[in-house]
């Protein structure tokens, strides 16, 4: 299952652009677009929203959550950048605080991801996202190939941020970002990439299941 | 025509005149408004800016980290007169950082950002304090706050030795996200190399991060700070 995020909506309006042009709704059309496109794909997609209403970054990571072999997938159009180009984003966690006598080994690379509590067993909510970090990236890499195929000015690796929106997603979680709202015509400009990015990313998940043990699941 | 009518146009066309006149005061009047709005904003500003040199700082060559494209960021070398002790120096850099890009398009911190405090913790935490601009005036998106923060990261990792991560403060509080987006809930690694990202379009040589050669390392045992 695909679970299709259009951020934002509601009174989180997003980027703006000149003549009152919002994220939100230059997004959902956008999703509508690129779930028609996976759909004729053949995967089975669901959308967080579907009208103007803005569900919490809990509520949205829950419906992924709910699937067994969900892959989530957040949908954003940035308010700067190269007109045209989009960037596929997998979570990089910013580092939980340890105190010092606990961060004492704790230097460089290793730093950056702490593992959740083993002992426990249990995944924290907050975190879920932790145990996907390599599928995530995987996925964002094979995203992005694709990506930078279609749309010019688009680099061909992805990269990592502290996305907020992923953190408690428990499955491969990625943000696809189109730019921008400050093009000449952000209405056109969405409605042309509704398609071209629900191939890219529908191939792309084609591959990443051909490649990943168990299909979205690690 | 009737005597009513008569006097009912006259009273309309006297009531159009005076809606014409007022409309036109009143457009006058919100102009002048809107130019006092700003100059008192820009006083404020300069009222505010903390001071943030002091007479012991030395001419150092700094690498300041703006936007070097769209996309992307570029290391700026630049002199400065920065202190010594590693918390000044710090809201020095990031002062600068706000403050000085070398053209409007290479801003990655909204202007009217403040510095409102920096600390520095025995284990290397840094805690940068922002006013509220920083949320509220970074334009929403991925790519934006990333480039936002990526430019405070790249200036502190750069120019100031013995810091091991950060925490960004919006007005004294932790926030969610900065502007809807980047996770400002946890800390972000500093002088790691392998965890700061390079920029989007790292494909061309201007926009990837070139490290200038760090300073020497100061006791990071030392509580400072700067505020």
């Amino acid at each position: 299952m695909i679970v299709l995020n259009p951020a934002h909506g509601g009174t989180d309006s997003g980027a703006r652009g000149q003549n009152g042009v919002m994220e939100k709704d230059l997004v959902l059309q956008m999703a509508r677009g690129v779930k028609a496109e996976l759909e004729r794909q053949g995967f089975r997609v669901v959308m967080t929203r579907n009208d103007d209403s803005n569900p919490s970054y809990d509520d949205r990571a829950a419906m992924a959550n709910g699937y067994r072999d969900a892959i989530f997938i957040s949908l954003h159009i940035a308010s700067t950048g190269t007109p045209g180009s989009v960037r596929a984003y997998y979570d990089q966690l910013s580092t939980p605080y340890t105190p010092p006598a606990e961060s004492s080994s704790a230097t460089g690379a290793a730093s950056k991801v702490v593992a959740a509590p083993a002992s426990s067993g249990l995944n924290l909510w907050n975190d879920a996202q932790r145990a996907h970090l390599n599928a995530s990236h995987r996925l964002a890499d094979l995203i992005q190939i694709e990506l930078a195929q279609k749309f010019s000015g688009t680099a061909d690796t992805s990269v990592g941020a502290a996305i907020r929106g992923l953190r408690s997603v428990a499955a491969p979680a990625v943000a696809v970002e189109l730019s921008s709202v400050s093009s000449s015509d952000p209405n056109a400009l969405a409605n042309a990439a509704a398609v071209p990015l629900g191939d890219a990313i529908g191939r792309a998940i084609t591959a990443f299941r051909a490649v990943t043990p168990g299909g979205a699941k690690q | 025509m009737t005597r009513n009518w008569k006097i009912f146009i006259v009273v309309l066309a006297v009531g159009v005149a005076i809606g014409l006149v007022s409309f036109r005061s009143l457009h006058r009047r919100m102009k002048r408004l809107a130019q006092t709005e700003v100059t008192e904003e820009q006083a404020r500003h300069e009222l505010l800016a903390p001071q943030v040199s002091t007479p012991t700082d030395a001419p150092v060559k700094a690498t300041i980290f703006w936007a070097g494209g769209p996309d992307s960021l570029a290391p700026v070398g630049i002199e400065l007169p920065l202190s010594a002790d590693p918390a000044q120096r710090s809201r020095q850099l990031l002062h600068a950082l706000i403050a000085d890009p070398p053209t409007p398009d290479q801003r990655t911190l909204p202007a009217d950002t403040e510095v409102l405090g920096f600390y520095i913790l025995p284990d290397g935490t840094a805690i940068a304090d922002f006013s509220d601009a920083l949320s509220t005036e970074t334009p929403s998106g991925i790519l934006s706050e990333r480039m936002a923060v990526d430019s405070i990261i790249g200036t502190l990792e750069n120019n100031v030795a013995g810091l091991r991560r950060l925490k960004i403060l919006i007005h004294g509080q932790e926030v969610d996200t900065l502007a809807g987006h980047i996770d400002l809930t946890g800390f972000f690694d500093l002088n790691s190399p392998t965890q700061r990202t390079a920029p989007p379009a790292a494909k061309t040589a201007s926009s990837s991060p070139q490290r200038a050669a760090p300073p020497k390392a100061s006791p990071a045992s030392v509580v400072s700070a700067a505020h």
